[in-house]
């Protein structure tokens, strides 16, 4: 018999006995979508932190000095005229106080130079950045974080209001929107000038932050910096340096690489539902195999070979597991679909998820199919006409 | 002109149950012409399952040779002995034995398409011979809405359809009231006439005197070997 013509019968059974091949796919529909979902949850949560690490900048260097005198502002200086520098900054920051007229919190107060907004583009949630015109006029305006401005209680109609920073009035012009992470959402942020008034001391600067023009060329700007640095400061290359060199692409490597494993493992623990899945289908078809000897032997009588009789159980064994991969794939892209909206990161149909999917309920058909189709297809055709 | 397409040669077959030998055949010799009508006829136990068995291509000999069509069974593997009985047999059960889930016309088809005959081809072939067999009006019909009668008819379209060298009756009138049976035993007569050979297994005397040679077997041995109208 052609191939065609066993898959019709394959396929017929399956349609004979609709819920029992339902249920038997239960199954693999169910590991397959804890896959899709788990991988979709993976690649999202990921791909947030990544972007989290990108708007700090993907070709940044963050110089961050060791001791409260370790680096100063002749050092950015020298630094910014390193070849394929492209944007430099420095900030210095402290612990200080924020208050309203009724409230008073602890905050992390930082001064930055006139490149920060532009170098980082924090997303902004009302008001403006501290713009370039403000650090000319050194006007004591204040940039707030989410959560500082959560922890005041600040709202829009605060907006152009005074705000006192360790006792001094700024003026309130902008809030930041919620970073995800990373610590810089308690921050408050004054120009340098301000800085310098309220708590920290010319010229020291507690980091440089150096951007390459291109991310590949951040390896080597971070050795030149190094090298730079050392030598300003008269340090051998064995001497430990007052400062740690942060680079935000390695940062991001060692992030992709955590998520990645977590990934694994998430996959791991769904992969396990799938073989249970598989299990179940060869649950299924074994009893199915009992149930039809007295079909099997007829069809022997009536001229099936061994390899008609294997291929047909084979192909009911892969057509339930390939269907449940399907409706699998389907539930769990819509899981996927509404887990991203909820984890506010974009939805993506990969490719290799699809084929995945597919390519696993296929290899669990063919893995738990062969056996009870090789028990049909070794059936003595006159104990399975005499089995009762 | 002698032209045999059954030979059995001093045939036995014994089964082991548990570590008891049972002998079921014990040293048989028969020979059955192309064209015959005959009836082998016994008691449960007399060896008569276990002559169809063999002349069935559904198991083979412990000794001695079974020829087939010409071919020694004994000589075959698995797949040459499927493709023999696919070629040479026609099986008629007691039961009918019809697939489950399955079109009077898909049964019919079945095994052309285990030949590999295109599903066209055998469409039609199984069309023209259900339609001669009076169920020209039912190819579409699944078992559980033909009668007995209709059923054993589609079992014996589907045991005719592939032009067999033999058809072989199990007990074909042992599910069916005396009426249907008869018209059963009609049509098998029928189709002798036409030239097919037909074997008849069966232990009701009465069936077996329609046959015109009856062999009777009993333990395992041929008692009798008649031939002519009783």
């Amino acid at each position: 018999m052609k191939l065609l013509g066993t898959a019709r019968l394959a396929l017929n059974r399956i349609w004979a006995t609709k819920v029992r091949s339902l249920l038997t796919m239960l199954g693999v529909v169910i590991g397959v979508a804890a896959i899709v979902a788990l991988t979709s949850i993976v690649d999202g949560a990921s791909q947030g932190i990544n972007k989290s690490l990108a708007t700090l900048g993907t070709n940044q260097l963050n110089i961050t000095a060791m001791a409260p005198d370790a680096l100063t502002e002749q050092d950015a200086n020298a630094l910014a005229e390193l070849d394929g520098v492209s944007v430099m900054f420095v900030q210095t920051s402290n612990e200080g106080t924020i208050a309203t007229e009724d409230k008073r919190v602890n905050a992390r107060l930082v001064g930055v130079s006139a490149e920060y907004f532009q170098a980082v583009k924090p997303e902004i949630a009302m008001g403006a950045y501290l713009s370039n015109s403000k650090f000319a006029a050194s006007a004591k305006d204040v940039v707030f974080g989410a959560d500082a401005a959560n922890d005041l209680g600040l709202t829009d109609s605060m907006l152009g209001q005074t705000v006192k920073l360790n006792g001094q009035d700024f003026r309130l012009v902008g809030v930041l929107d919620d970073q995800a992470g990373f610590g810089t959402n308690g921050r408050v942020y004054v120009t340098l000038d301000s800085a310098r008034k309220l708590f920290s001391q010319y010229p020291y600067v507690s980091s440089i932050v150096v951007q390459a023009e291109t991310p590949e060329a951040v390896d080597a700007l971070q050795l030149e910096t190094d090298r730079l640095l050392r030598e300003r400061y008269g340090l051998g290359t064995e001497t430990d340096a007052r400062y740690t060199i942060t680079n935000q692409a390695s940062l991001i490597a060692a992030v992709s690489s955590i998520t990645d494993t977590l990934g694994l493992l998430l996959t791991g623990i769904a992969g396990i539902s799938l073989v249970v899945g598989g299990i179940g289908i060869m649950n299924i078809m074994l009893v199915s195999v009992r149930e039809r000897t007295r079909e099997i032997g007829v069809r022997r009588a009536i001229g099936a070979k061994q390899s008609n009789i294997l291929t047909q159980f084979l192909i009911e064994a892969i057509v339930l597991s390939l269907a449940g991969g399907v409706v699998g794939l389907i539930l769990g892209e819509i899981a996927a679909y509404f887990l991203a909206i909820i984890g506010d990161w974009v939805f993506s149909i990969q490719l290799e998820t699809v084929l995945g999917a597919l390519g696993f309920s296929l290899v669990v058909g063919v893995v738990f199919g062969v056996w009870p189709a090789r028990t049909a297809a070794k059936l003595e055709p006159i104990d399975a006409l005499r089995f009762e | 002109m002698a032209n045999p397409v059954v030979e059995l040669e001093n045939v036995r077959r014994e089964y082991l149950v548990g570590d008891q030998v049972t002998v079921a055949l014990d040293g048989v010799d028969l020979v059955i012409e192309r064209g015959e009508f005959v009836a082998i006829v016994g008691p449960s136990g007399s060896g008569k399952s276990t002559m169809m068995n063999l002349i069935g291509c559904l198991d083979r000999p412990s000794s001695g040779v079974v020829k087939i069509a010409s071919d020694t069974t004994s000589e075959l593997n698995d797949n040459q002995l499927t493709s023999l009985r696919s070629k040479a047999i026609g099986f008629v059960f007691q039961q009918f034995q019809l697939l489950p889930n399955t079109t009077a016309i898909e049964n019919v088809m079945a095994p052309l398409l285990y030949q590999g005959v295109s599903s066209k081809q055998a469409k039609q072939a199984a069309t023209e011979i259900l339609n001669r067999l009076g169920l020209g009006e039912r190819l579409n019909f699944d078992r559980n809405r033909l009668s007995g009668g209709q059923q054993q008819r589609v079992a014996i379209a589907r045991a005719l359809v592939a032009s067999p060298d033999i058809v072989l009756a199990d007990e074909p009138t042992g599910a069916l009231d005396s009426k249907t049976g008869a018209q059963v035993i009609e049509l098998l007569k029928e189709l002798n006439k036409e030239g097919r050979t037909i074997i008849l297994i069966t232990h009701d005397l009465e069936i077996a005197a329609s046959a015109p040679r009856r062999v009777f077997l009993r333990d395992g041995l041929i008692e009798r070997d008649e031939r002519g109208a009783k």
